[in-house]
Parts: C-alpha cells; structure tokens; sequence
C-alpha cells in the first residue's frame, strides 16, 4: 500500500472527506446522544466535533498548496477551483467555530459537572449549517476533476447519475468506518452501552451503502471506459479491491447486527462478539483504505509517484475472471437459484414482523416475532452475494435497465429501516394483546412497501 | 463448454443445499443461545 501521502494535492484529497463525511456521522452519534439523553455519548461527540475543528486546519493547508500545484495544469478548471476555495474557506471556518463551542462547553461542563442544554443545541446548530456549506463545498470539489460528469450524458454506457453518485456515496463506509471505530473503541473502553449499540448501527449502515457503492460503481466503469486518460486496468484493479471490501463489509454488518439483535433478548453484549466485530472491522478498514487508493488513482494523475505504478494488464485480476465464469450457465444458474431463495427468505420474514406491527397476531408480543428477523438478514447476505454474481455476468445491461436503480435504492431503504426493528424500545415493549406504535407501524409499512418494490423492480429488468 | 441438464441440475441443488444449509446452522445456534437464556432464567430483557 502506498497511503502515504506524497504530496498536497493527494493530502487533500485523504482528509478533506472527514470534515464533510466525517460530520454526518458525528452528527448521527450526537443525536443519538440526545434521544438516549447519554452524557458520555453527548461528551464524546463533543470532542469528534473539536477534533474536527481541528482538521480544518489541515484541510485548508493542503487545499491551498493544491491549488497552487494546479493553477498551470489546462485541465483543471481554474474557475471551478476558485468557487471550491471559496465555499470551501466559508465551510471550514464554520467547522472551526462548531469545534471552539464544542471545546468550551467541554471546558465549562468540567467546572459544572453537567452539560448545558442551550450550548449543545448551538453546537448542534453550528454543525448543521457547516453541513449545508460542506454539500455544497464537496459537489464542486468532486466537479473539478471527474472526467466522467463533463461528459455527453448521450455518449456514455451508462446513465451519468450512477458515477455521481458512487463519486459521493464511495466515501461514506469508508470515513463512516474510522469514526465507528474510534466511537466503538472508546465505548469499549468506558464500558458504554448506548456507544456500543450506536456504533454496531453504523457498522451494519455502512454495510448497507457498500451495496449501492459497489453497484454504482460497475455503472463508473462503463461511463469511463474508452475515455482518453483512464486505465482499465487501473479501474480493475480498483474493483478487485471493492470486491474484497463487500466481503469485509458483510462479515462486520452481520456480526454487527447479530449482537444488537442478540442485546434485545439477553440484555448484554457478548465480550467475545465485540471483540470479534472490532478485528473485522480493523481488517474491512484496511482493505477499504487500499480500495479507496486504487480508486483515487483512477482519476487523479496528480497523485501518482513513481514508486506507486499503475497496473498496465487490463485482463488482470480476480472480477474478470469472475465475469467470464459466471456467464455459464452452470455457474449462473444455482446463483440465480440462491437469489429467488434469498428474496422469499427477506419478503417472509419482512411480511411476518410488519404485519404484527401493523396489528395482525397480536396474541403474540413483538419480542417473538423478532426472533425470526435473522432469517430475513441472512436472505438479505445472500442475495448480496448473489446477486453481486449475476450483476457481473452482464453488468452494462442490468445498469441500463430502468428499474434497476429503484430496486438498488429501495434494497438500501428496506435494509436500514428493518435496524429500526431491533432499536426501538417502545416497539421491543409490546406484549401480546397490544398494538404497537404508530411510527414503528410507520416503519412497518416502508419495509414492506421497499421490498415488495426490490422484488418487483428485479423482475422488470428484463422487460422494461 | 457444453454442459448436461444432469450436470446443471446437480449444481443447482448442491449451491442451494449448502446456501440452505448454511442459514438453517445461523438460525438454529442463534435462536440456542435465546433458549438457553431463557431456560436459565435470564432473559432481562423479555417484556
């Protein structure tokens, strides 16, 4: 691995992403921490949101002397830079003042002994806006050097908002992973459960996202082959190590998930199970980081070095090979086999949960029904799988197919809100005679709506 | 390469046996653990 950076522009491109990604996922915690009203959870955030104020300053540095390395190169555009710089200026100077409340209030609690509710509101505020403005930073600093979104959306193989997307969505398990670990780390060592449980969630979230970043990200390949510049042997070599991540993604998402639905029932998290997860997520963060290397190498020829060359065989690697042995048929059937299992695996298991939510059987409490939810989940790893398989046997055709991208956008939903499931204490409450509550019967009903929909969506494909 | 129905066939059950197979182990460990917490009288957090 060469993650080193050896120079500003690739610098910046490593840390700018936490200020923005980074403070989504600060954010996520610290609500978290006021809907559990958990002082250590409040407190912990509050110094994610100081460290972040504190890389600010390095993502400025970098960002200048970035620009001055490209102010003579005719690619880049000079104009584009010039509004990045100054969204970007406005956005981290944001950052800093959420950072110095974040730190006063940290320094004034000392003294108090208590958190005050006006500062972790403002706080609250401050990061909020500095979002908007790092949305706003980000799309034009992503526009500055993606070949792929100043092309004729007409001449492209695939349609242009797959790479927008995957420009954006590729950093989410991947910052989302190092603030999980550095959340799950200190959870671990201040014995907190709401941390523990807060950052199981955004281990099995990020596991979700690796599935429409991975997609997305067969849709980039198309929209980049043939453009003059770009190596296809470069962007497999990126997608040999995407495949790697989705593997790592789903062993620390499933063993995630399986102790928070394990913590529902026995009311304690198993030593060895957290400690399991941490050494799968440690591992999934390594590949994912060489992932996201040999995917920055794609597009940005101003961080390459000499030391570091690209990869020159286009036929090379592992997803080739996969390619063109899932196209026969002895390989693509019994996959395709496992999938159609893996939906009446989902869609049961869905069905059963929501509609006790919604107020049938009620002569059974929420706490049985739950207990066939991991039926559902594993439906869910292998279908992944699975369908990962048939997505390489013809990729250009499944990416241009129109119900392709709602079926990859409602698996996302489907998935995140059956956590909702296994998080609610209202819901887990229920016993038998009961109803349960209206946002849970809210929820129920999207869980269902989303995989009737994927359903639906994957057996249109090859009609419409 | 041409392939045998026999041959499709066998693949199709031997992928979904182990797939099922597979998921019935998850399952059947899983939902041990619960019983076995229950019968010890330890599920704190049944409602």
């Amino acid at each position: 691995m060469h993650l080193i950076p050896q120079s500003a522009s690739h610098f910046h491109l490593l840390v700018s992403i936490f200020p923005s990604i980074g403070l989504i996922f600060v954010l996520g915690f610290y609500v978290t921490g006021f809907a559990t009203d958990d002082a250590a959870t409040k407190r912990s955030c509050l110094v994610l949101f100081v460290v972040l104020g504190l890389l600010a300053i390095p993502t400025y540095v970098s960002g200048d002397r970035s620009m001055a390395a490209l102010s003579q190169d005719p690619k880049i555009s000079q104009d584009l830079m010039s509004i990045h710089f100054g969204w970007g200026v406005t956005s981290l100077a944001l950052l800093v003042l959420t950072g110095a409340t974040a730190l006063i209030e940290l320094w004034r609690s000392r003294r108090a002994e208590r958190l005050s509710n006006d500062a972790l509101h403002l706080v609250l505020g401050l990061a909020l806006v500095t979002l908007a403005l790092m949305v706003i930073t980000g799309e034009v600093g992503w526009e500055i050097n993606h070949h792929e979104l100043r092309l004729d959306p007409a001449a492209q193989r695939t349609p242009q908002a797959w790479s927008h997307v995957h420009i954006i969505l590729n950093h989410f398990p991947t910052v989302g992973f190092v603030f999980a670990l550095v959340f799950y780390i200190a959870a671990l060592v201040m014995n907190n459960v709401v941390m523990k449980r807060a950052s199981l969630v955004v281990f099995v979230v990020c596991a979700i996202l690796g599935v429409p970043t991975y997609v997305t990200g067969a849709a980039s390949m198309w929209a980049l082959t043939g453009v003059a510049g770009i190596s296809r042997a470069a962007i497999n070599a990126h997608r040999d190590m995407a495949l790697w991540t989705l593997f790592g993604l789903a062993f620390t998402g499933v063993t995630a998930w399986i102790e928070l639905w394990r913590f529902r029932h026995l009311g304690r998290f198993s030593n060895r199970s957290l400690y399991l997860i941490l050494a799968f997520a440690i591992i999934t963060l390594g590949v994912m980081a060489e992932t996201g290397h040999r995917g920055g190498q794609i597009n940005h020829p101003e961080i390459h070095v000499a030391t570091d060359p690209l990869p020159t065989d286009p036929k090379a690697g592992v997803s080739p090979a996969i390619e063109s042995l899932i196209n026969h048929v002895i390989w693509f059937v019994p996959w395709q086999t496992v999938h159609f299992f893996g939906f009446s695996l989902i869609f049961g298991t869905a069905l059963a949960v929501s509609l006790r939510v919604l107020g049938f059987w009620k002569s059974m409490p929420f706490s049985a029904v739950h207990r066939i939810l991991p039926l559902g989940v594993f439906g869910v790893v292998m279908n992944v799988f699975s369908g990962m398989l048939i997505l390489l046997a013809d990729s250009s055709r499944y990416l241009n197919a129109t119900t392709f991208a709602p079926k990859t956008a409602l698996i996302t939903i489907g998935a995140i809100a059956v956590l909702y499931f296994s998080l609610s204490e209202r819901l887990w409450t229920v016993k038998a005679g009961e109803d349960a509550p209206m946002s849970a019967k809210w929820v129920a009903a999207l869980v269902l709506l989303s995989w009737a929909g994927v359903i639906i969506g994957g057996r249109l494909i090859p009609y419409v | 390469m041409e392939y045998g129905n026999t041959a499709i066939i066998f693949m199709v059950v031997a992928v979904v046996a182990c797939v099922l197979g597979l998921t019935f182990v998850g399952v059947y460990c899983l939902n041990k653990v619960v019983d076995q917490n229950t019968r010890e009288g330890g599920s704190v957090r049944q409602p």
